[in-house]
C-alpha cells in the first residue's frame, strides 16, 4: 500500500506521512514514510510518502503509482496534477467543504471528502490562514480505508505529537467520523496488497570473488608478440611493462607469454632492449 | 636470468578489461606488488571499476570496495575507522582513483580524509581526463590538450586552461608523505609505494598514467610516452616527506617538450608559439621544483626552523583515525 500525501508547508504533510506510519507501526505492520526534498518553505507545495506493507519494506524510491492521495489543501487541485500515477480503483481523498463526487478525478477514482479545515479550527488547531488539518485528515483517512485504525492513530498522536495532543486525538476522531465517500463502481481497494517488489538482496560479505584470469582476453589482439628467444638477455623488461600481467617465465628464466591474455599492445617489443619480440599480425 | 628489480608477486591478475597499453592497469599491477595482499582498495565510478569488476569477477587480489567518484576519501576514512574498530593493524587502506575521481569531484572527499589525518594511502592515477566515458576534459588535462569538450576547430584550440596543480593541493594539508609515480621508472615506483607503506598517516601519491585512446597514440608508445614525459620535466619524479622535497630522477638537462607533444595526437594541432608557451611554463615549474627542494632541505638543518610535524597521534604511533583526533 503506497500513500502520497501533497499539502502546503505549515500544514503538516510530512507530519501526516509520520503519523501514519507510526501508527501503521503500532497497528504491528512495516512501514516507510519520508518526504519528497524539495522547497520546504511555508506555503510551498510539499510532497511526502508513506509505505505500508505486512512484509519488511526494501523499496527506498519515491512513489510513483499511489493508491491512495491525500491531499490537504484543495487549492492544489488546480495547481499539482495530484491525481497522477494513481492506481486504477485507487483513494483520491482531499480536505474540502465540497462533496466527494464533485471533486475532479476519472470515474476508475474512488473519492473522498473531508472538511478538515472546519474541524481543526473547532478544536483550535492553527489559524483560519493555516488550520493544521494532518490530524483530521488522518481520521478521515482511517475512516474511508482502514489502512490504519483510529486507535493506533489515537495512540501515535499521544507518543509523537508535543504540541496540544488531546485536541489533535479528538480531530482525528471527528475526521473518522465524517469522512464522505463517493459510491463508486471501481473495485474497493485491497487494503493488505501490495507485495513490495522483489529487490536483489545483496549477501554480506564479498559479492565478486571470481578471479578475473577465467576471462581470456586473447581476442582483443590484432597483433602477436613472437619472441626470439636466441638474442634473449632475459632482462624481464618486458614482464616489467606488461600492463597484462600477460607475462610468466619458463624454468630458465625466458620469458613466455600467456597467449590466451595478450591483448597485443606491444609494449614488451617496443621495450625490449635487444629487439627479440616481433609482432606478428593475427591469421 | 637477471634478478628481478621489483617484486614477484602479482595480485593483479590477467583477464582484467582495460584497454591494450593501458598505464593505470600497469600502475595498479605495481603498487599491489608494492603493498602486498594485506591491502583493501577502495574504487570510485572510474576507469578501474570496469577494469577490476566485472560481475561477477574481480581482477584484483586484495578486497576492492566500489564506491560512489566523489567519495573514495571519505570511503578510506570508514575503512580505517572499521579496520581499527576490527583490531587489524598491519592492512594497507588504499584509495585508487582517476584525475576526475581525485582532483575535481574526489576533492573535497581527498581533502577531508587529509585533514582528518586518516592513515592511509590515496592513489590518483592521472591519465588527464574522463576517459572512462569518452574523453572530456578534467582539472587534470594539461594546457592545449584535445578532448571532446575542448575540441580543435573553429574557435577552439584544445584546452585552454593550465592543468591543476594536485600535488600543491595536497602538500597544502601537510600529510606525512607524497610522491609522483610514473610506471615508466618501475623501480621508482615501486620504492615509493614501500615507503609510503612503511609510514602511518595520511599519504598520497601521484600517477601519470598514459591512456592510448584518450591521449591518441599507438599502444606499444605508453612506457615511452610515460618515460618523457619525466624526462622532459612535464612529469617530475619526487617526493616530499614531512616537508621536505627531493627530486627522485634528474637525468641532466631535460629534453624539449617537443618530443612528448608531438607524439600524441591529442596535441597534433599546436604551433610553435603554443609549443614555446607550455615550454615556458615546464622550464618555471622545474625551476621552482629545484627551489623547493633546495629551500626545504635547509629546514633539517640542526637547531634551524624545522617542520613540526608528524602530528601528535601520528608521534605517539597511533595509527587509528578517530584516536588521532582526539
Amino acid at each position: 500500500m503506497e500513500i502520497r500525501f501533497h499539502g502546503r508547508g505549515g500544514q503538516g504533510a510530512v507530519i501526516a506521512s509520520e503519523l501514519l506510519a507510526q501508527a501503521a507501526f503500532l497497528d504491528g505492520r512495516e512501514p516507510q514514510s519520508f518526504p519528497f526534498f524539495g522547497v520546504e518553505r511555508r506555503g510551498a507545495p510539499v510532497t511526502a510518502y508513506a509505505r505500508i506493507n505486512d512484509r519488511p519494506i526494501q523499496v527506498r524510491t519515491s512513489i510513483e503509482r499511489p493508491d491512495v492521495v491525500v491531499v490537504l489543501d484543495p487549492g492544489l487541485l488546480n495547481t499539482i496534477p495530484v491525481t497522477e500515477g494513481l492506481k486504477e480503483g485507487g483513494l483520491l481523498l482531499v480536505n474540502t467543504r465540497r462533496a466527494p463526487e464533485e471533486l475532479p478525478a476519472p470515474p476508475s477514482i474512488r473519492r473522498a471528502t473531508v472538511d478538515a479545515s472546519r474541524i481543526a479550527l473547532s478544536h483550535g488547531l492553527g489559524t483560519p490562514a493555516m488550520p493544521i488539518v494532518n490530524t483530521a485528515t488522518l481520521g478521515a483517512l482511517a475512516g474511508a480505508t482502514g489502512i490504519v485504525t483510529l486507535g493506533a492513530i489515537r495512540e501515535a498522536i499521544d507518543l509523537y505529537v508535543p504540541s496540544h495532543p488531546a485536541e489533535n486525538v479528538r480531530a482525528s476522531e471527528e475526521g473518522f467520523r465524517s469522512v464522505r465517500v463517493a459510491e463508486s463502481t471501481a473495485a474497493p481497494l485491497a487494503v493488505s496488497a501490495g507485495r513490495s517488489p522483489a529487490l536483489l538482496v545483496l549477501p554480506e560479505g564479498p559479492i565478486a570473488t571470481t578471479p578475473s584470469y577465467g576471462i581470456h582476453t586473447a581476442a582483443w589482439r590484432s597483433l602477436t608478440p613472437v619472441v626470439h628467444l636466441e638474442r634473449c638477455t632475459r632482462c624481464n623488461f618486458c614482464w616489467k611493462f606488461c600492463p597484462d600481467n600477460a607475462i610468466d617465465f619458463d624454468a630458465h628464466g625466458y620469458p613466455v607469454i600467456r597467449l590466451e591474455y595478450c591483448k597485443g599492445c606491444g609494449i614488451c617489443a617496443e621495450e625490449c632492449p635487444p629487439r627479440t619480440i616481433e609482432m606478428v599480425a593475427e591469421g | 636470468m637477471a634478478k628481478l628489480t621489483i617484486p614477484a608477486e602479482e595480485l593483479m591478475y590477467p583477464g582484467h578489461a582495460a584497454c591494450p597499453g593501458c598505464a593505470p592497469a600497469l600502475t595498479m599491477r605495481l603498487l599491489l606488488k608494492a603493498l602486498g595482499p594485506r591491502t583493501v582498495v577502495s574504487i570510485p565510478a572510474c576507469c578501474w571499476t570496469v577494469i577490476a569488476t566485472s560481475y561477477p569477477t574481480t581482477a584484483l587480489g586484495v578486497a576492492v570496495l566500489d564506491n560512489p567518484i566523489e567519495a573514495t576519501g571519505a570511503s578510506v576514512s570508514g575503512l580505517r575507522a572499521a579496520a581499527d574498530a576490527l583490531g587489524l593493524k598491519d592492512v594497507n587502506v588504499v584509495g585508487f582513483a582517476g584525475d576526475g575521481g581525485t582532483a575535481d569531484i574526489g576533492l573535497q572527499a581527498l581533502s577531508g580524509m587529509l585533514e582528518r589525518r586518516t592513515n592511509a594511502i590515496f592513489v590518483m592515477y592521472d591519465n588527464e581526463g574522463y576517459m572512462n566515458t569518452g574523453v572530456q576534459r578534467s582539472g587534470a588535462t594539461p594546457l592545449g590538450a584535445w578532448t571532446t569538450t575542448t575540441p580543435v576547430g573553429g574557435s577552439s584550440g584544445g584546452k585552454p586552461e593550465p592543468k591543476k596543480d594536485i600535488m600543491g593541493i595536497v602538500l597544502a594539508h601537510h600529510p606525512i608523505y607524497a610522491a609522483t609515480l610514473n610506471p615508466s621508472f618501475p623501480e621508482d615506483f615501486v620504492r615509493k609505494a614501500e615507503k609510503a607503506r612503511s609510514l602511518a598517516g595520511p599519504r598520497f601519491l601521484h600517477a601519470l598514467t598514459p591512456c592510448p585512446p584518450g591521449w591518441k597514440y599507438s599502444s606499444e608508445e605508453t612506457i615511452r610516452l610515460g618515460r618523457l614525459a619525466t624526462d622532459s620535466g612535464i612529469f617530475p619524479l619526487f617526493e616530499v616527506e614531512n616537508g621536505i622535497y627531493r627530486i627522485t630522477r634528474k637525468g641532466g638537462a631535460l629534453k624539449p617538450v617537443d618530443e612528448y607533444l608531438r607524439a600524441q595526437g591529442r596535441f597534433r594541432h599546436l604551433g610553435d608559439d603554443d609549443v614555446r608557451r607550455i615550454q615556458e611554463d615546464v622550464r618555471f615549474r622545474w625551476e621552482r621544483l629545484l627551489r623547493l627542494e633546495a629551500e626545504s632541505a635547509n629546514l633539517v638543518n640542526p637547531g634551524s626552523l624545522r617542520f613540526p610535524g608528524p602530528w601528535i597521534g601520528e608521534r605517539a604511533g597511533i595509527t587509528g583515525t578517530l584516536e588521532a583526533d582526539g
